[in-house]
């Protein structure tokens, strides 16, 4: 799996993506009135109907079965262009990237043949339900039970589940439940399986929508079972099987996230260069003062990189065969996240108090961001997740080398010695990414340059983090959140040097602007990893963070006396 | 603040004194402050005010008193016999001994004599009676006490006296008034410290006695992160949910109040007293008890002292053994939940066959010893089985797994009843 050349789609796929296009983008110019949903908390019927008829409800269902039949990369467009309106965005990826998913990929012919074609035409919704009110991230700590009934042809659901996108209004429903489960050795074990679950099975009762700060018009609520009857040919996988399709799912649907933010943004730098280039304020345009270029510099970086790593990540799930690409695509959705939450923030802030009222739409925006960073895994989770998913596989790998440290062979401790003194003399690192048979452009050595650094500075304090912490890495979170922020960022790098490598290549429209970006993004990727590597090598505040929160959190409240206080 | 603007017109007058070169007879000031010429005695039926006294001493002379009809009698009979001034406290208050009887004592005391003979001895005297009177940690009757001092003689005026610690009695007593002050944890206020300036000059070892407690008390003022209130509830139950929240110190535990103390009258007309019970237990001690294992014995033991003060309650506790390490079950982790491949979104465990380095292993610590676990505490006002019983019985609504452990009560002979240091009769019943 290799991030060069930047994947790329065939000529005759590109033209169907624009014929595709083209419809959706007038129809979410026009006929979607934003502001209205926001409003009213709701997504009209009409706006619905229009959606069906694009077919945005089958994107990547397959024609066989009614769908659009699209790859992952063209799903990834279309994004795009959704995002322009949260609620349609989250009802859109509630109902297709994660709902109907589990039919799709883990599903047998029998039961895509019964549920796809309504899916696809949007005449039923589906719902994704995992999340409980005692399980939120911890997904393994689910109380919903499925039981067997005495016949063995059905199962008996019961349980709550939580706040489930499109709850109110799903016909199918992918619920996970804890079945009893003989295994091999005849020990009877509690594991969770996968159920399409039919509102028409009975015994499902949606609650009331809840009232959210953003994403307004999309439906959230509760769902609850009672003894709802699923016949056993709804099982999706084998019973006990749940836990990898529900991993499988919901790392499938996160990569897109990137492109919809950078949609967003770039809809963003238009509404407001617009305001900046007609402001004026002390007899300048605001365009022309340093603070708002820098604002405007932050957010085509933002949606430069965004858009790059989506792409890379949608162009490698493309790949044939099933590649995991779990790591990368959770990457993209921290990165994408915060990075969506920063940039709407900033083009409010170009506003001013224009931004804060309701009269213009960045409040809007800025409401349906914050829940990037809360759904599909926290990015506290996903942070977790990168980091101990690299440290498993550096582990196998250096396991060997540090026990042979540890116990203190004197050639080895030599080699080691002798190894850092020479890092500390010669400072070069040479992957091979640039030169003569480099994959990278010679116009951006100097970025990928940096980047081999950082990535070889990365290896050896990877090592060090498991000689000094070995397996129990995984309770030190504040080192693990550094480790992921690394990461992050060295795939961002390689995404936007493959990127720019192949526009500078082929002679894309304004690659040299790319080049810039690239080049600046890097710079600063650089110095930011620096300092987290630093960090890192024991010269960090976490001891201290620790403490101070275990005060606070010991006393629940703010620990020091009041600046005003006299003890006589 | 009159003191320090009183102090301040005082000191002008010496000042003026000493600039005119002879004794001065009488002035009047503004304010109806007059002055006296040194020599001139005091009688007591003129309404002058005396020289010595500090200017916050009322001028009004009420009608005399039983008590300082006494102290005439005594000076006018000139007896020789030994009088301390111990009796004069002593008769001040045969019935009731409070703060406004102490205030009299020492009035009268400051009225009798112009000079103040025996203050040294009386001040001794009452610092010992303040406990008496439950004055001791009144500032303000200190402060009144220092008043008895005469002002302006004690205060070194050349340097010979600055040399040779002028007036010694004077100042040690002055010390101990402060030592006093110190020991009931007082900080004195800007009233103590003008009465010491006028009494004994800025340099003198009281002075310095004050400044002393100034630079410490403060920086020992939040010292006790825990810190018991000198007032205590009365109500037992009140006390009990003090001192168990004291003890358990989780934010998250409950008091419940299994039974309020009542007196019932039962058929054959008997009084029978029902003692107060009052338990705590936090969440994660009740999750503990949930899984504890019925064939091991819970322990109710007690009762257990816990001083507040001067005060000391009695808690029992509900705990058992710890766990031998061979019978410790490993709490077993479902592999699929939580293995490095299979997690739903990240792997609690990572399967690496790498230990942690000893620079950062601080799993070892001399202070932890491994003991069992505690259940629940109580506070009841008998310590009897039947009591705990009840409370047993009250915690089973909450814990019902409380039904199948056997509950074996180790109680000692100890006190049956909330105890107070003052007129402690020790109830120690046997058994």
């Amino acid at each position: 799996m290799s991030v060069f050349p930047y994947p790329e789609i065939s000529k005759e796929e590109l033209e169907e993506l624009h014929q595709l296009v083209q419809p959706v983008e007038k129809f979410f110019n026009e006929d979607v009135d934003s502001k209205k949903i926001d409003h009213e908390a709701v997504i009209p019927p009409e706006t619905l109907n229009g959606l069906k008829e694009l077919g945005l409800f089958g994107i990547q269902v397959p024609e066989e079965y009614g769908g659009l039949g699209l790859s992952n990369t063209m799903y990834a467009r279309l994004g795009e262009i959704t995002s322009l309106d949260g609620a349609i965005a989250v009802t859109l990826a509630a109902h297709q990237a994660i709902g109907l998913k589990g039919i799709l990929i883990a599903g047998n012919d029998a039961q895509k043949a019964k549920y796809l074609p309504k899916l696809a035409t949007g005449e039923h919704i589906a719902a994704f339900c995992l999340t409980e009110p005692g399980s939120g991230s911890d997904a393994a700590s689910i109380q919903t039970r499925a039981t067997l009934t005495e016949d063995g042809k059905h199962f008996l659901l019961n349980g709550t589940k939580f706040w489930i996108s499109n709850g109110g209004w799903a016909d199918i429903m992918t619920v996970f439940a804890r079945t009893e489960v003989v295994d091999k050795d005849g020990q009877k074990k509690d594991k969770i399986t996968a159920f399409i679950v039919e509102r028409a099975f009975g015994g499902v009762t949606s609650g009331k929508p809840e009232d959210k700060l953003g994403i307004r018009g999309s439906n959230t609520c509760e769902i609850t079972f009672e003894d709802t009857k699923v016949p056993i040919e709804n099982v999706i996988g084998e019973v006990g099987g749940g836990f990898k399709v529900a991993m499988n799912i919901l790392n499938n649907g996160r990569f897109s996230m990137g492109s919809a933010g950078a949609g967003m943004i770039k809809r963003l730098i238009e509404l407001t260069s617009e305001y900046a280039g007609t402001r004026k304020q002390f007899n300048r345009s605001l365009s022309e003062f340093g603070m708002i270029q820098d604002k405007f510099a932050t957010m085509a970086l933002n949606a430069f990189v965004m858009e790059s790593m989506a792409y890379l990540t949608a162009g490698m799930m493309d790949r044939p065969g099933v590649p995991d690409c779990s790591l990368e695509a959770a990457m993209v959705k921290v990165f994408s996240s915060e990075g969506s939450w920063t940039c709407v923030s900033e083009a409010l802030q170009v506003l001013g108090g224009l931004g804060f009222t309701k009269n213009y739409p960045y409040e809007r925006y800025l409401r349906d961001c914050r829940i990037l960073q809360i759904f599909e895994g926290t990015n506290e989770i996903l942070r977790m997740y990168i980091a101990l998913t690299g440290m498993q596989y550096a582990g196998k790998i250096l396991t060997g080398k540090i026990k042979e440290m540890k116990k203190g062979n004197v050639g080895v401790v030599f080699e080691i010695l002798g190894k850092k003194l020479k890092d500390l003399v010669v400072k070069t690192v040479d992957f091979g990414l640039t030169g003569k048979d480099g994959v990278v452009h010679p116009s951006l050595t100097e970025s990928a340059k940096m980047f081999e650094q950082n990535a070889a500075h990365f290896g050896s304090t990877v090592e060090s983090l498991l000689y000094r912490y070995g397996k129990t890495i995984v309770d030190e979170q504040l080192v693990l959140k550094k480790v992921a922020d690394v990461l992050i960022n060295l795939y961002a790098m390689t995404a936007v040097l493959s990127r720019t490598s192949r526009s500078i290549s082929i002679g894309l429209r304004s690659h040299d602007h790319e080049v810039l970006l690239t080049n600046t993004f890097c710079k600063d990727a650089h110095f930011k990893n620096n300092f987290l590597l630093t960090q890192l090598q024991k010269k960090d505040n976490d001891a201290n963070i620790k403490k101070i929160a275990q005060e606070v959190l010991a006393k629940r409240a703010y620990v020091c006396s009041h600046p005003l206080d006299r003890t006589f | 603040m009159n003191a320090p603007r009183h102090l301040l017109r005082i000191q002008c007058i010496g000042y003026v004194a000493r600039f005119l070169g002879k004794p001065v007879q009488r002035v009047i000031l503004p304010a109806g402050a007059h002055l006296q010429t040194p020599g001139s005695q005091h009688n007591y039926g003129q309404l002058l005010r005396p020289f010595h006294c500090s200017a916050v001493c009322s001028t009004s002379r009420p009608s005399q008193t039983q008590l300082e009809k006494t102290v005439e009698d005594e000076t006018l009979n000139k007896d020789k016999r030994l009088v301390t001034h111990d009796d004069l406290f002593e008769r001040a208050a045969r019935d009731s001994k409070t703060k406004a009887d102490f205030n009299r004592v020492v009035d009268v005391f400051s009225k009798k004599d112009i000079r103040r003979r025996g203050h040294v001895e009386f001040i001794y005297a009452a610092l010992k009676k303040m406990p008496e009177f439950g004055v001791e940690r009144d500032l303000t009757v200190y402060n009144k006490l220092l008043d008895v001092f005469p002002k302006e003689v004690l205060v070194p005026r050349n340097f010979i006296q600055r040399m040779f610690n002028h007036y010694p009695r004077q100042q040690e007593c002055g010390v101990q008034l402060l030592e006093q002050m110190e020991i009931y944890g007082l900080m004195p206020n800007v009233e103590t410290k003008v009465l010491l300036a006028q009494i004994f000059g800025e340099k003198s070892h009281p002075m310095r006695k004050y400044q002393r407690i100034m630079y410490w008390f403060p920086k020992f003022k939040h010292a006790n992160p825990f810190p018991v209130p000198h007032v205590l509830p009365s109500d037992p139950v009140e006390l009990a949910r003090f001192s168990l929240t004291r003890i358990a110190d989780d934010l998250d535990a409950k008091i419940s109040i299994y039974q309020y103390p009542s007196t019932d009258i039962t058929e054959p007309g008997e009084e029978v007293m029902r003692p107060h019970i009052v338990g705590i237990q936090s969440p994660d001690q009740r999750s503990l008890l949930a899984k504890h294992n019925p064939c091991r014995p819970v322990f109710v033991e007690g009762p257990f002292p816990l001083w507040l003060r001067k005060t000391c309650v009695h808690y029992y506790l509900l705990r058992a053994d710890p766990i031998p390490p061979e019978e410790k079950v490993e709490e077993e982790f479902d592999l699929e939940m939580i293995g490095p491949e299979q997690s739903l979104f990240y792997p609690q465990r990572v399967e690496l066959d790498l230990e942690r380095d000893m620079g950062d292993d601080f799993s070892f610590s001399v202070d932890d010893v491994e003991e069992g676990p505690v259940y629940a505490m109580c506070m009841a006002g008998q310590g009897d089985q039947a009591t705990l019983s009840q409370w047993i019985s009250g915690l089973q609504e909450t814990c019902p797994i409380l039904g199948q452990i056997p509950t074996v009560f180790r109680l000692d002979s100890g006190p049956r009843e909330l105890q107070t240091s003052s007129g402690a009769q020790q109830t120690r019943a046997g058994g």
